[in-house]
């Protein structure tokens, strides 16, 4: 996103509308820092700016990025789906992506709106391919990389700045520990925050959750339930 | 997309949020979905959601962006992802009865706090089988993250693109006499572009902010 300086009053009503502080005010004009800008759009739908200052030229590889992990309107080709994710557990009901017995991993890099570079997503991704975890082939960040080293393929991703970006990969649910380490260890070299979920099968009801205890970690209270009602759909 | 996962918040604050999602998969009951979603959506308008929505248009469609549930309703594609947001367990209740009975054959999602749904969906004969999503919470540098009762507000959009500044600018409003603090939860609900930001638990969480600064 650009501020047209021509165009710009210098009012200031756009500034506190922008996720990750992007728009600065320095010796009276304002702008937007490229490097923070995630282009998630925010600012221009906010219609907070009244003279029409605030545009979005053509984005190029690799700053496109930018604006596909980080503005939910726009649909993933790889995806099929808006947002910065897969259909994961929302129509497992009828995909049955997870079964019993089988974790989702779901690493989200930069939330809660924080944001990320591209390189962190990388260092998380590095550290989770030596398990040798099955990344979900339909989501956007496996499309990026080397699935087999976690390594972006083109490196020039790298120095891109998204709101969020997804790690997500299945493993069985006995793995769990060990990948909760990696967890732990890697979070400790990051510059962001990551947002860690896990998308499973309940047994007899249940949540299984003996594997997430022993790795010393305790769910929210609250979460996502599919309710299991698109079970018809196969006979209707 | 785990837009609706992570909520932070209380046990008391959470017991006022609940989000429904229907959508079709891609790749299995996608053609002809939109007849579906939209008999979903109906059942879901019926019940005066706090908030409703679809982004899948590529246009920001919600209640809180002054969509009627007859607009969001009609311009629902086999592709939508319709949304919406209730503020008692009781509707919850009336809604999945109604959804169960309706028989519809779609995917549906509810997020809220697990207990409480699960308790829900027993009380109206729903018994799965669940998929769930946890949240195990937040790691890696956290000392970016802004105070908790902001954070509380801000992840009501999974997507992040409700800002903390926001949060913190409206509140001086607000001390100010310049807006209302239902305004404030209006503009923040704006920000969503999917409809599952909760306006109403908004409302609550700011009157708690500007309590406790008093």
């Amino acid at each position: 996103m650009l501020i047209d300086k021509k165009k710009c009053v210098s009012c200031g009503a756009c500034l506190h509308y922008c996720p990750v502080g992007a728009i600065k005010f320095e010796k009276g004009v304002y702008y937007i820092n490229q490097d923070i800008c995630v282009e998630c759009g925010v600012c221009i739908r906010s219609n907070a700016c009244k003279v029409g200052a605030i545009y979005q030229p053509e984005l190029r590889w690799p700053r496109v990025l930018r604006s596909v992990f980080s503005d939910p309107l726009l649909v993933h080709p790889q995806t099929d789906v808006p947002g910065r994710g897969t259909e994961e557990v929302k129509t497992n009901d009828v995909t049955h992506r997870f079964k019993r017995g089988e974790f989702g991993i779901i690493i989200e890099v930069g939330r809660p709106g924080v944001g990320t570079y591209l390189e962190d997503v990388e260092k998380i991704a590095k550290a989770l391919a030596v398990h040798n975890v099955e990344f979900e082939p339909k989501n956007p960040v496996t499309y990026l990389l080397d699935i087999k080293t976690g390594e972006f393929k083109d490196p020039a991703v790298k120095k891109e700045r998204v709101l969020s970006a997804i790690i997500e990969f299945k493993i069985k649910e006995e793995d769990f520990p060990k990948i909760a380490e990696t967890l732990k260890e890697v979070s400790k070299k990051i510059d962001t925050v990551i947002s860690v979920g896990i998308a499973t099968v309940c047994k007899d009801g249940e949540i299984p959750l003996a594997t997430v205890k022993e790795a010393g970690l305790t769910p929210r209270i609250n979460g996502k339930i599919n309710l299991g009602l698109g079970l018809a759909w196969s006979y209707k | 997309m785990t837009h609706t996962l992570h909520r932070s918040g209380g046990k008391k604050s959470l017991e006022g949020d609940y989000v429904f999602l229907a959508m079709a998969s891609r790749e299995y009951n996608l053609n002809g979905a939109a007849q579906k979603l939209k008999e979903i959506a109906k059942i879901f308008a019926k019940y005066n959601p706090v908030n409703m929505g679809d982004m899948s248009s590529g246009q920001p469609v919600t209640m809180a962006r002054g969509a009627s549930p007859e607009k969001i309703i009609n311009e629902i594609s086999d592709r939508s992802i319709v949304h919406a947001v209730y503020t008692d367990k009781e509707t919850v209740k009336k809604v999945l009865k109604e959804l169960k009975e309706a028989d519809i054959g779609m995917s549906v999602v509810v997020s809220g706090i697990f207990d409480e749904v699960f308790c829900a969906c027993k009380e109206v004969s729903i018994s799965g089988p669940f998929s769930v999503d946890l949240s195990l919470g937040i790691m890696g540098k956290t000392q970016l993250l802004p105070k908790e009762e902001i954070l509380d507000i801000t992840t009501m959009c999974g997507h992040g693109l409700v800002s903390r500044h926001l949060v913190a600018h409206l509140v001086e409003k607000i001390k100010k006499g310049e807006i209302t603090v239902d305004e404030a939860a209006k503009e923040l609900a704006k920000q969503c572009v999917c409809g599952v930001f909760n306006p109403a638990r908004a409302t609550k969480l700011l009157r708690e902010i500007l309590n406790k600064e008093k």
